[in-house]
């Protein structure tokens, strides 16, 4: 166990300067300790770590902040493996990775995942498109501007790694069209369609939610109720209002979430607008969590982490100290060994249970998409709240749809992610409906024919033209699709996870395998081991900091150094100045003069 | 200014680090602590043969990361150049750089790439020939065939480092202005520079 003392961070051990060019900094064996800067001081030795603090399997999005804390606070960390790419259940991959994935799956060999189906079309086995072009993500996320993982991503400097852009559409699934979302305060007072009452108990609302917290004897009677109770009763709010602020605002996956989750979840969204623009939401290009991973990976290499693929954790003997790996090598651990579920050893009997179940269906279309997007915009988020699909869904479904701006799929494709935490063959059924759904949607909007239909293009203030959804909708039931949507890839599976699908992670579940407990079962490999927690179906990134911070509490004891980091910002300084130059290569551009907010382009859509 | 990511290839213990080192230390008189903690080192250069055209190098290092063989994609990507690194007095070492040559090329599908061969520690060959194990024509050959730049160079006492980056940003600087010249920019998306927030405060305008 760590001694109580408070380990002196990183920045306190390194020497003030660097010295001369090759600084002999380790002193092995001594107290001053410092951490290894691989790569910017001398070449690492060539012969595995005998000796690590911790040692990490699965280099999941968790692990992988984990991993990049553990390493700045200073503690010697190993971080392997099993596959032959970074990201585990948060990977990012390409399409033959993850037809070996699938394979993996339905041959038990990649645990917490069920019922894995691919279909590839042969266009892309063909050579019209091949397997790198794409990048899906196993997990796909997106970011909060307001958000604890965006402050460690800049803290941290692993921003820099990665590329983001800006994702402001939201749309929600009702009567067979969709709505897009009004968001916007401006948007709520320009909006025709809203009568006066119900902007003034909306703008209510929102002034309320935005501090709702300090406010307890608003909400404190409906700490139990669902959320909708709360909105209709002390708010006035219509269905129309109250589901989009549940479903679209809040993300939330049924109808039944408790007042405070929900307020915390549509407060979420509403501070996060404006942050960086007329937007609540980011992701990363070329992939998300999948990139992430890769990115705090990084981290924690240059501060002197050891990075393994391809290796598998075997075993684990808390008398022994020693920790065991597939190529027969070892190593001894000073404080803890920190599994993925999904990475267990054989013979494992200390896995948390995984009982929340997330079902996917990712597709891949050979259509562009881009009439959900913003302008200049390259994703959105589409929502079918409980009950809006023809089977009958319990509850929502949310789909993650994004075009080739984003990097993650070639020219004239998308990407669509399905999601629902339904559980059973009901789930599949539900996410067939969504699909479907999408698909009569993009074929009737991008279809030839509307361009001559006038009710339904109308053009804007701005010349461009805008589409009407309302009419949209109602021209759905008449319409006959003359083309059919090629399908690139279609895959299905299932996933479990020990997070419900709202709390974010329950710290309770790092209590087990604690060495203090006499729990040591006889013939586990996996005994004192501490399991992390796979992703759950949270669409957002929120639980990923939360679920880091309180592993390396676990190990170190505090949470005080995760992150105590400051680099200092002459760098940050010298970069603004240099922007005002890139920006006339148009490569660096800020956001601030590249969007512009369009409030007249879906005025008329919200139905009351 | 233009920019171009360059990456370190090559096995442990060549002296890519140090390569670098002495190109981004021979023209800051303190290598600063900070620029540890950076996501990357960044150095400027002003280009010898052109009038005025500074460029500036972000120069990603492996980390350790290739030791077991454990890149990630995101090493690789938007490369604009590489540094692959071998030490001309271990014998399997241009073998080895050959292999990185391989793995960058299936890495990184772009033809724009400016590889560039270098094999260090030269100054252990001046103080003793007898040292030397790759012979400079091999190498010279090996990277004429694949069309890569070469230099020998001494990240110890600085002999030819410099020469690296010169020729590597003259030849970037060459091939952005052609493409440029080519094909207009058709890049309309964005990005979000995290550093910086904008004014407006979402919670300004209904409190």
């Amino acid at each position: 166990m760590m001694s109580s003392e408070r380990r002196p961070s990183m920045a306190e051990r390194r020497p003030s300067i660097m010295g001369p060019l090759s600084p002999h900094v380790e002193h092995r064996g001594s107290n001053l300790m410092v951490p290894h800067l691989a790569g910017l001081e001398d070449p690492l030795p060539d012969s595995t770590p005998g000796n690590v603090d911790v040692v990490i399997v699965g280099t999941g999005l968790v692990e992988s902040i984990l991993a990049a804390a553990l390493s700045w606070q200073g503690s010697n960390v190993l971080h392997i493996d099993a596959n032959t790419y970074y990201g585990d259940s948060s990977a990012t991959l390409t399409i033959d990775q993850l037809k070996q994935w699938v394979q993996d799956v339905n041959s038990d060999k990649m645990k917490f995942y069920e019922n894995a189906k691919l279909h590839v079309s042969g266009a892309i086995r063909n050579g019209k498109y091949s397997s790198r072009d794409f990048g899906i993500d196993l997990s796909p996320k997106i970011l909060f501007a307001k958000s604890d993982l965006l402050s460690i991503l800049v803290k941290s400097r692993v921003h820099q790694y990665l590329e983001f852009q800006s994702l402001s559409s939201f749309h929600t699934f009702e009567n067979d069209s969709f709505e897009k979302l009004t968001n916007t305060k401006q948007e709520i007072f320009t909006d025709p369609s809203l009568p006066l009452m119900t902007k003034r108990n909306l703008m209510k609302f929102i002034k309320f939610v935005l501090d709702w917290e300090s406010q307890t004897e608003i909400w404190a009677s409906y700490a139990e109720a669902p959320i909708a109770t709360f909105l209709v009763e002390k708010f006035k709010l219509d269905k129309a209002q109250v589901y989009e602020l549940i479903f679209s605002i809040g993300l939330c996956y049924n109808i039944d979430v408790k007042t405070p989750e929900a307020l915390q979840r549509i407060r979420r969204y509403l501070i996060s607008f404006d942050v960086y623009g007329p937007f609540p939401v980011l992701y990363s290009k070329y992939g998300g969590p999948g990139e992430l991973s890769q990115g705090f990976c990084r981290s924690a290499a240059v501060a002197g982490a050891t990075y393994r693929l391809n290796l598998k954790f075997i075993s684990y003997d808390p008398i022994t100290k020693m920790a065991l790996f597939s190529d027969g090598s070892k190593v001894s651990v000073t404080e803890k060994v920190v599994v993925a579920p999904t990475q267990s050893s054989d013979n494992s009997m200390n896995v948390p249970e995984q009982k929340y179940e997330v079902q996917r269906l990712t597709c891949v279309v050979e259509k562009p998409c881009t009439e959900w997007f913003a302008e200049g915009e390259n994703a959105s988020v589409v929502v079918f709240p409980p009950d809006s699909l023809k089977s009958g869904n319990k509850q929502a479904v949310q789909a993650l749809v994004m075009g080739s701006g984003s990097d993650i799929c070639p020219k004239g494709t998308s990407v669509w992610y399905l999601s629902t935490t339904q559980s059973g063959p009901r789930g599949e059924l539900d996410l067939d409906a969504a699909l479907e759904a999408l698909e009569e949607s993009i074929i009737r909007e991008s279809s030839a024919d509307l361009e001559n239909d006038e009710n339904i293009l109308q053009v804007g203030s701005n010349g461009h033209f805008v589409l009407n959804s309302v009419k949209l909708g109602q021209s759905f039931k008449e319409y006959i699709p003359r083309e059919k949507l090629q399908f690139l890839m279609k895959l299905y599976y299932k996933q479990f996870t020990s997070t419900p699908p709202f709390e974010v992670v329950d710290p309770s579940i790092f209590d087990l395998n604690s060495t203090d407990d006499d729990r040591l079962i006889p013939g586990a490999s996996d005994n004192a081991v501490l399991y992390t927690s796979p992703p759950s179906a949270e669409i957002s990134y929120d639980e990923a900091i939360t679920a880091a911070k309180v592993l390396f509490q676990r190990i170190v004891g505090s949470d005080d150094d995760f992150f105590d980091i400051d680099f200092e910002d002459e760098d940050d300084t010298e970069k603004l100045n240099e922007s005002a130059i890139t920006d006339d290569e148009n490569m660096n551009m800020t956001l601030d003069t590249g969007m512009s907010v369009e409030p007249v382009e879906f005025a008329g859509e919200m139905e009351i | 200014m233009l920019q171009f990511k360059l990456v370190l290839l090559g096995d442990s213990s060549v002296g890519k680090s140090s390569i670098v080192h002495r190109f981004v230390k021979d023209s800051f008189d303190e290598f600063r602590e900070s620029t540890i903690g950076a996501a990357f080192l960044s150095q400027t250069i002003k280009l010898e043969k052109q009038d005025d055209v500074t460029i500036k190098f972000e120069i990603w290092d492996t980390a350790g990361q290739e030791r077991y063989k454990s890149l990630a994609p995101m090493y690789y990507r938007n490369a604009n150049a590489a540094l692959i690194v071998y030490d001309i007095t271990q014998p399997d070492s241009l073998a080895k750089a050959q292999s990185w040559v391989d793995e960058l090329k299936n890495k990184v599908g772009d033809q724009d790439l400016v590889i560039c061969l270098v094999g260090n520690k030269l100054d252990l060959c001046e103080e003793d020939p007898q040292k030397r194990v790759v012979d400079t024509e091999d190498a010279q050959r090996y990277a004429s065939e694949q069309g890569l730049l070469f230099q020998e160079v001494s990240a110890k006492t600085g002999a030819g480092v410099t020469d690296i980056f010169q020729t590597i940003g003259e030849k970037l600087y060459v091939q952005k202005k052609n493409s440029q010249q080519a094909a207009s920019q058709t890049r309309n998306t964005v990005n979000v520079e995290l550093q910086r927030p904008s004014t407006n405060d979402s919670t300004s305008c209904c409190s």
